[in-house]
């Protein structure tokens, strides 16, 4: 055997075998730098979302204890002196005053009812007291009721009674997400009938608004929460994402869709 | 047995672009090279066979298929280049675009001057091997600027796959190339082989491409 044949055998294979060495601990280490760099994307990545969410949380929390205090302040403060104002009102003695002072007490005694009325309703508004007292699907039926006063709007609830609060905070996030809705609906879509029912299963709960009129589609709704308009809107998005639910918007025949499910065993 | 396995491994050359051939269509800008490729590869490959194969039917003056080995290296490298620049990393951008200035410089120079690009008894192993050796030097370079940038989503992009099996077959066969015409005059069976490792880093090339075409139309 020639030996300058067997140094091109040798020359051969071990630079095949160096070669291929070489290449493959490069790929290597890019693999695992590149896997390691991912790791750190991600893991940055879960934190910002961590921190959104508390940014997020902490807007929605201090908003509801403003809204809480301002209605608190109103109820017990504002209130409170115009009922007392209303008592002192009662006990004036009007025997020897005439026709127009007459006149002047009744409207003011009228315009002091309705400032007071007014003000209970700002109050409820701000902070439902049936929610604390009676949970949400009182609260919802009571809200219903009340803005259903009217021959023009028929509004029905079928809700779920398994749904028992197990976190409260919860609940007022989904009361809020319900009054927006409903607001919305009744100040855009020129409906007459809205129907709202709810179904406890798994520990989901699902929401559904079942509306006619002008409605909102997905899109539509993706398409407000980037506008200024949306303001509403942003805030129900907000809320959802706080709960760590879902909110879609779709059309059936001529019905408009709202499902909410929200996870109950969350606790924000 | 023997001979039918023989038999795949001799066609190797052509089936193996059937594979990323099935995945050619749809492509983006980006990977149109390698798709020119595979077509381009896949009819030099069938004449270099088909040549091979009837060399005792076809006249002396036709029946050597090295000269398409070397068309077929020059094609494989301006095209791989044109993928490289079109990758658009901005790392040595320069030496990049001007590597295949050198390359056609060189081939110019080398047939023009040296070596018969027609030459009956043995294809060019300085061109084979100049091309792997470039081609490796693209294939480092795109893995040095990636581990600087920034992994959005996944590691395993369709370039990847490109890339790697691109680096798998010249880092295994740039020896081959190398001394091919050596083995040829000094080891002739052993070279004829040795051709059989080029063959299936081929079919592994081929399969890093069909997997980087499979990934790039299903995006």
């Amino acid at each position: 055997m020639n030996p300058a044949n067997n140094d091109i055998r040798l020359l051969l294979v071990v630079g095949i075998a160096a070669m291929l060495m070489l290449f493959i601990s490069v790929l290597l280490s890019f693999i695992f730098t590149q896997r390691k760099k991912l790791q750190f994307q991600q893991s940055l990545h879960a934190l910002q979302q961590a921190q959104q969410y508390h940014l997020v949380e902490a807007a929605v929390r201090s908003e509801e204890t403003e809204r809480h205090r301002i209605a608190e302040k109103l109820h017990d403060e504002v209130g409170a002196l115009l009922s007392s104002s209303k008592l002192h009102f009662k006990m004036m003695i009007l025997k020897n005053a005439d026709s127009q002072s007459r006149t002047l007490f009744d409207k003011g005694n009228e315009l002091l009812d309705d400032a007071i009325t007014e003000i209970r309703g700002i109050s409820h508004n701000l902070h439902s007291y049936i929610l604390q007292e009676f949970g949400l699907n009182e609260a919802i039926k009571h809200f219903s009721e009340k803005i259903a006063d009217s021959p023009l709007i028929k509004i029905t609830t079928k809700l779920d009674d398994h749904y028992k609060t197990t976190v409260p905070q919860n609940d007022i996030a989904l009361y809020r997400i319900t009054q927006e809705l409903l607001n919305n609906i009744l100040k855009h879509a020129e409906a007459n009938i809205i129907h709202i029912s709810s179904v406890y299963k798994n520990s989901v709960l699902n929401l559904t608004l079942v509306y006619n009129g002008q409605g909102l589609t997905q899109e539509m709704f993706e398409e407000l929460c980037y506008t200024n308009e949306g303001l509403g809107l942003k805030n129900i998005q907000s809320r959802i994402y706080l709960l760590k639910g879902s909110i879609s918007f779709f059309k059936v025949n001529n019905d408009y869709h709202i499902k909410i499910s929200v996870p109950t065993l969350i606790t924000t | 047995m023997l001979h039918i396995i023989q038999l795949i491994v001799d066609w190797s050359e052509v089936w193996a672009l059937l594979v990323p051939m099935l995945f050619c269509k749809k492509q983006p800008v980006l990977f149109k090279p390698v798709v020119f490729y595979i077509f381009i590869a896949f009819f030099i490959n069938l004449a270099v066979d088909i040549i091979w194969k009837f060399r005792t039917m076809i006249p002396t003056a036709f029946n050597s298929n090295n000269y398409l080995y070397n068309l077929h290296s020059i094609v494989r490298f301006l095209l791989f280049s044109l993928f490289f620049i079109r990758l658009n990393q901005p790392y040595l951008l320069i030496l990049k675009k001007a590597i295949p200035i050198l390359f056609m410089a060189f081939v110019l120079i080398n047939f023009g001057f040296w070596e018969n690009f027609f030459n009956y008894w043995q294809f060019s192993s300085r061109l084979l091997s100049v091309e792997a050796f470039f081609l490796i030097f693209y294939s480092l370079q795109y893995y040095l600027f990636k581990i600087n940038e920034n992994v959005e989503v996944d590691i395993f992009t369709p370039d990847f796959w490109v890339v790697t099996g691109l680096g798998i077959y010249m880092t295994i066969n740039f020896f081959i190339f190398l001394l091919h015409n050596e083995l040829t005059i000094r080891l002739q069976s052993f070279s004829i082989s040795l051709w059989k490792v080029h063959d299936v880093s081929y079919i592994i090339f081929n399969l890093f491409l069909a997997k980087a075409l499979y990934e790039s139309s299903k995006q």
